[in-house]
């Protein structure tokens, strides 16, 4: 690691080899993996405006938003089916496979009479969707962590399957564009006025929201070798760590995100130069891809300038706490498909943002190894490494 | 003089709960601390750029109640074991610093519902189709109050938040088994949502037990078993 980096410990992990078999998904191109894909490597963004609630006084008023008002609990119960018929699970396979949902919240909660609310946290809405998805009634889990809610859930699931804990864990993470996300990151002047989201680019403005949905089956190779499953991808490695910093600012430095992407690399068993793919966190705010760059710089030294990046923020928006798995699978599919997505939205270069970015039009690489990173407010920093069959 | 409040008060109650998942999952607590601990906790501290809730102030005072023992032994094994907390007031006779030592500590933060008084605000606001305060946006997630103790006591560790007790203390478990972490604050804070309920909270500092396997990376091509895959 470069000098100057927080010292990290170093990673353990359990012997066992981890894996996704199947995904599903909901994003503003539509419902289901291949549209999902198509969008994505269409390279044209998804934003347009917000008709589904009335934000006529809100500052800026765009969207990667689907046609209509989908209900979160019908659609991450529908994702989670989805990555489970994709990975080939049979009733009884489900009903032995615990949830972890990432998720804000119940969208009904801040509405309900006192009286109704305990009714309306985050386990019930777990546990429903488990129920509607034939899931395990135990093990269940919800994550609140803000941006990396969900790529925390995953670390977690290959954690617990790398040291034997569980065979196979359904992690699923949902959030659809709503008045008050929507009014909360109007109010804290992060949405980007010219309604692009432009990361790691000169004259970047902000995120923009998007709509969100996603569901995989992390499963121990072992498992998915006895179902005789195909693999979509190896999960290879993870990290997590905190910047120490600030309530809501990235360390300039990126140092949080450093330790993880170093983490993550070593429990992968992979050397900065394995890297074929890294798909940022990219918010496309003025803070965080500075620390971003700064943070790949430190991890991975040389190799940051060269291994091709790009963040898909700036085609299907930010989705909140669904975007760990909505971006890990967009990095699976895509790698796999051996085309690397665009950085949309790219203006001009900004010097503190030096990486090599996938701009114009989509890469034809095939991969080994690609990188999915997330950060959220707490300075909490997610890697997860994914290895390509 | 301060007196404890009842053991079956919330805070305390909250306490046990905890205590009591940290012994099965084989936790160590070093330190811990709750809301209300004493017949002096009526109201908890402001905390300077959090308004309207108590939520995130909640948090912040019980886990610095726990970060400021963390030096002093305030339970001991016998009461761990037991799952009873210790409330021994020691607050102030640990040097108020923050961790410099290299000590690598996560942050899990547990609540049923959130700041249901935050969302409810902005909900309000938003139908009444008025400007939501922006200081609204920062709170709105349980992290920015987990980045406020990060920073405030250099806690360098992995941030995760849950929504139910035996989740964090397995989260907890797995980050330090993993070295993902040296020690663990694990906090849980549940504002009082139904008629007479009271706001309540409650915090531990753990470790794990040493020796459970895994697989140390740099010992990888020492041990032959642990060939990398």
């Amino acid at each position: 690691m470069t000098e100057g980096t927080v010292a990290a410990p170093v990673a353990r992990r359990g012997p066992g080899p981890v894996v996704v078999t199947g995904a599903g998904v909901l994003s503003a191109y539509g419902r289901g993996t291949e549209a999902l894909l198509s969008g994505v490597l269409s390279g044209r963004p998804a934003f347009g405006p917000v008709d589904r609630f009335d934000a006529s006084n809100r500052r800026v008023r765009v969207a990667a938003v689907m046609p209509g008002s989908p209900d979160l609990l019908t659609e991450v119960a529908r994702a989670t089916r989805e990555a489970c018929d994709d990975a080939g699970l049979t009733a009884a396979e489900r009903a032995r496979s615990p949830l972890f949902l990432a998720i804000h919240g119940d969208p009904e909660l801040a509405r309900a009479p006192e009286p109704g609310q305990p009714g309306l946290g985050p386990d019930a809405l777990t546990a429903e969707v488990a129920n509607r998805g034939g899931l395990a009634t135990h093990g269940l889990r919800c994550y609140m962590s803000a941006c990396v809610a969900a790529s925390t859930a995953i670390a977690d699931a290959a954690a617990s399957i790398a040291r034997g804990q569980a065979d196979r864990v359904v992690v699923a993470g949902g959030y659809l564009v709503d008045s008050d996300q929507f009014a909360l990151f109007d109010a804290g002047r992060v949405l980007a006025a010219d309604g692009q989201v432009r990361p790691f680019s000169a004259n970047r403005r902000g995120l923009l929201l998007g709509d969100g949905v996603g569901a995989v089956v992390v499963e121990s190779a072992q498992s998915a070798r006895a179902r005789r499953a195909p693999v979509l991808a190896r999960l290879a490695g993870w990290g997590r760590a905190g910047d120490a910093y600030h309530p809501v600012q990235p360390h300039p430095e990126g140092r949080g995100m450093a330790r993880a992407i170093t983490a993550a690399l070593q429990r992968a068993g992979l050397g900065p130069d394995g890297l074929g793919y890294v798909n940022a966190h990219g918010s496309g705010t003025a803070h965080s891809d500075p620390a971003e760059t700064s943070a790949l710089r430190l991890a991975l030294g040389e190799a940051a300038g060269t291994v091709p990046v790009s963040s898909t923020k700036s085609l299907h928006g930010q989705v909140l706490e669904a975007s760990g798995v909505l971006e890990l699978i967009v990095t699976m599919l895509s790698a796999g498909q051996g085309i690397l997505p665009v950085n949309a939205g790219f203006l001009g270069l900004d010097d503190e943002c030096r990486l090599n970015l996938v701009l114009g039009e989509p890469l034809a690489a095939t991969p080994e190894y690609a990188m999915s990173l997330n950060a959220a407010f707490g300075g909490a920093n997610t890697a997860l490494v994914v290895g390509l069959p | 003089m301060t007196t404890p409040v009842s053991l079956a008060a919330p805070g305390v109650l909250g306490l046990a709960e905890l205590h009591a998942a940290a012994t099965a999952a084989a936790l160590s607590v070093t330190a811990s601390g709750c809301w209300p601990e004493t017949d002096a906790d009526v109201e908890v501290t402001p905390l300077a750029g959090f308004i309207e809730s108590a939520f995130s102030p909640l948090i912040a005072e019980v886990a610095g109640r726990v970060l400021r023992r963390r030096a002093a032994v305030v339970v001991a094994p016998d009461d761990a074991a037991e799952g009873g907390p210790e409330l021994a007031a020691t607050d102030g006779a640990v040097p108020d610093v923050a961790a410099e030592d290299g000590t690598v500590t996560a942050i899990v933060l547990v609540t049923a519902l959130g700041d249901v008084t935050s969302a409810a605000r902005v909900a309000a606001a938003v139908d009444a189709g008025k400007r939501v305060p922006p200081l609204l946006f920062f709170q709105s997630v349980p992290n920015a109050v987990a980045g406020y103790l990060a920073a405030r006591w250099h806690l360098t560790g992995p941030v995760v938040c849950v929504s139910e007790t035996g989740a964090a203390v397995d989260a907890a478990a797995l980050l330090l088994d993993d070295a993902d972490a040296d020690e663990a604050l694990i906090v849980r804070a549940d504002l009082g949502v139904t008629g007479g309920a009271r706001d309540r909270a409650a915090a531990i500092l753990v470790t794990g037990p040493t020796g459970r396997p895994g697989i140390d990376l740099r010992e990888r091509h020492e041990h032959p078993r642990h060939r990398p895959y």
